[in-house]
């Protein structure tokens, strides 16, 4: 079974983020780069279907410059068989980046494709739903439990929708994007490192893939969140439920 | 020809091992050092890590990874970063290996490596220092006397981590020929581990006491060749793990110094703190610097006896000034166990004591 799992570079959640001062953009000197940790939980999802199989290959896709093979190095580490780089210097918004992905879907001809139910840096949570329409498949967000039929034509997906779980079924090939308790990644081992020096790493130029990458989304300008007021004290529970009514207006 | 960029290979292992020390480590160091109970899950998930069998050789059913001493410094400050008792611990099989893939021979390697590259943690064990006054890795007292063929041990060992678990023991003791390693397994006959040692910080290592009583053991047993090299290694390791115990102090100095207010502003604004943090920041990298360069001496091929003594003494008195300083810059708070700072303190304290006295 050929699973394709989505790789996108994003600032460390670990590092602070400063916006910069016009606006433009964030402060980009001395951040370190991770795989979104999203679409790390669904190359690990991706790896032990493999390894339960005892077959099949995983493949890495990521889009943008020549820095994101750190990231398709870390995933190849982890276990992935070879990876995609998208060759691509421009801003892509979700459409664009689903119908590049929808491109290499049509190539490689995967049965599933994992990615991550969002990315960290926008949160946009919009390319694996597009991908799904674009390329007219079923899809599963925000997994939290993933079972593949005994004869792998098909998957249990359980998602975490608000109230509650729900559990549905399609038939492959299809796409699911991975929520948080998923499961836990494994890390990059040092034999698993040495080994991906040995992986292939494909580039693919985002210019001759005939898709749409014309932006119909433009960020204007970025702020940083307002500061958090300190709190404030009450003496007694009449007091806090009348400014939770009066002020707060929130009962 | 100068150059401290780590290569692509060399960075993923350091933020892997880096990750893994956040996460995995820093959460249980604690609890260990409180119960003296090394959490045996975490060496499995250390194990898995494959940076013991990672760097044993192909022919013997490793990965043959590179076995630099850079790297390894990188991954020795990163676990120490993490928590020291719980690094030495992790690290301990290499205390084996790393000397046997140096200078044994096939039939060695082919013996002892075959152990380390199973599914599990295996522990390995050094016993290196004796207990006495002026202890000196070159003048030991264990004595090996060469008799029909065989070897016979004599002397007593301390501070020999994990001996009660270990597969392997690597005992280093005086010969005809000046200091040799010699190969016991954990139940040779007349040898005797004692209780275990109580000792100010690393409460979370076991290490005991070893008697070795007319301990015959077969020829075959001698690693053959110089011995500096396994001792150079050994202390850029433990180098390399001081500037990491001393990092973590000081960058948890720093964030306290920067959140804790006094007289209206933060006392990283006070010029007394300011320069004190700036002092930790300097002596740290100047250590790391040092150990780098004796790694990088290592891994030229090239004698780095000088270098590793450097960088080992420097470290040893380092690690002790800023984990001092550590707790100093958190007052009151530095002195209560609540803050890891005090165990950096007697963590750290240990390096000017191991494998000799920080002036040799």
């Amino acid at each position: 079974m050929k699973v394709l799992v989505t790789v996108k570079r994003v600032p460390d959640p670990e590092t602070t983020i400063r916006v910069k001062s016009d606006g433009s953009g964030i402060e980009t000197d001395n951040i370190k780069y991770v795989i979104n940790p999203f679409d790390e939980i669904a190359l690990e999802e991706a790896l032990r279907i493999k390894e339960k199989l005892g077959a099949g290959e995983v493949v890495l896709v990521s889009i943008g410059d020549s820095v994101v093979t750190e990231q398709l190095r870390t995933g190849l580490a982890m276990g992935a068989d070879r990876a995609i780089l998208v060759g691509c210097d421009q801003d892509l918004d979700s459409l664009a980046v689903a119908r590049i992905l929808a491109k290499i879907v049509e190539d490689e001809g995967p049965q599933l494709v994992l990615m991550g139910k969002q990315a960290i840096d926008d949160d946009a949570n919009q390319a694996g739903q597009m991908l799904a329409a674009l390329l007219g498949w079923p899809q599963a967000t925000f997994a939290s439990e993933v079972v593949l039929s005994d004869d792998q034509q098909a998957v249990k997906v359980t998602r975490e929708v608000d109230g509650g779980l729900e559990t549905i079924g399609f038939a492959l090939p299809g796409i699911i994007t991975s929520d948080l308790r998923l499961n836990e990644p494994r890390y990059a081992s040092l034999p698993g490192i040495m080994k991906a020096r040995k992986k292939e790493i494909k580039e693919v130029a985002a210019a001759d893939l005939d898709a749409d990458m014309s932006p119909r989304l433009t960020i204007n300008s970025l702020e940083p969140p307002t500061q958090k007021e300190a709190g404030k004290k009450v003496e007694t529970v009449e007091e806090l439920i009348g400014l939770l009514h009066d002020e707060a207006k929130v009962i | 020809m100068l150059g401290f960029q780590p290569d692509d290979e060399q960075q993923l292992i350091r933020d892997t091992v880096a990750e893994f020390a956040r996460e995995q480590l820093r959460p249980l160091a604690h609890e260990a050092d409180e119960s003296g109970v090394f959490p045996t899950s975490v060496a499995q998930q250390a194990w898995e890590l494959g940076l013991v069998q990672g760097t044993i050789p192909e022919a013997y059913g490793g990965v043959g990874a590179e076995s630099s001493a850079v790297t390894g410094s990188l991954i020795c400050e990163e676990l120490a970063w993490g928590d020291l008792s719980l690094a030495l611990h992790i690290l301990s099989p290499q205390l084996v290996t790393y000397p046997v893939i140096m200078l044994g021979t096939h039939e060695q390697k082919a013996q002892i490596l075959s152990g380390y590259i199973g599914p599990h943690f295996t522990a390995g064990t050094a016993a290196v220092m004796e207990p006495r006054f002026g202890f000196d890795l070159n003048e030991l007292t264990t004595t090996a006397a060469q008799h029909n063929g065989e070897f016979v041990l004599n002397g007593t060992k301390c501070f020999v981590p994990l001996a009660a678990e270990a597969a392997h023991l690597l005992v280093y003791a005086r010969g005809d020929n000046g200091i040799a390693a010699f190969l016991l397994p954990q139940d040779t006959p007349e040898l005797t581990i004692g209780e275990r040692e109580k000792n100010m910080g690393l409460k979370a290592v076991a290490t005991y006491e070893l008697r070795l009583d007319n301990c015959r053991i077969p020829a075959s047993s001698q690693l053959q060749g110089d011995i500096q090299p396994v001792f150079n290694r050994s202390r850029v390791a433990l180098s390399a793990m001081a500037v990491g115990v001393a990092r973590a102090a000081y960058e948890y100095a720093r964030e306290y110094a920067k959140e804790r207010r006094a007289f209206g502003t933060a006392i990283a604004q006070k010029q007394a703190i300011a320069f004190m943090l700036a002092e930790m920041a300097m002596e740290i990298d100047a250590a790391r610097l040092l150990v780098w360069e004796a790694a990088w001496k290592i891994d030229t091929g090239a004698d780095a006896t000088r270098e590793a003594c450097l960088a080992k003494n420097y470290a040893a008195t380092m690690v002790l000034k800023v984990t001092d300083n550590a707790v100093q810059i958190l007052g009151g708070h530095g002195y209560i166990r609540d803050h890891p700072v005090e165990r950096w303190l007697r963590n750290g304290r240990g390096f000017a004591t191991f494998e000799g006295l920080a002036m040799i």
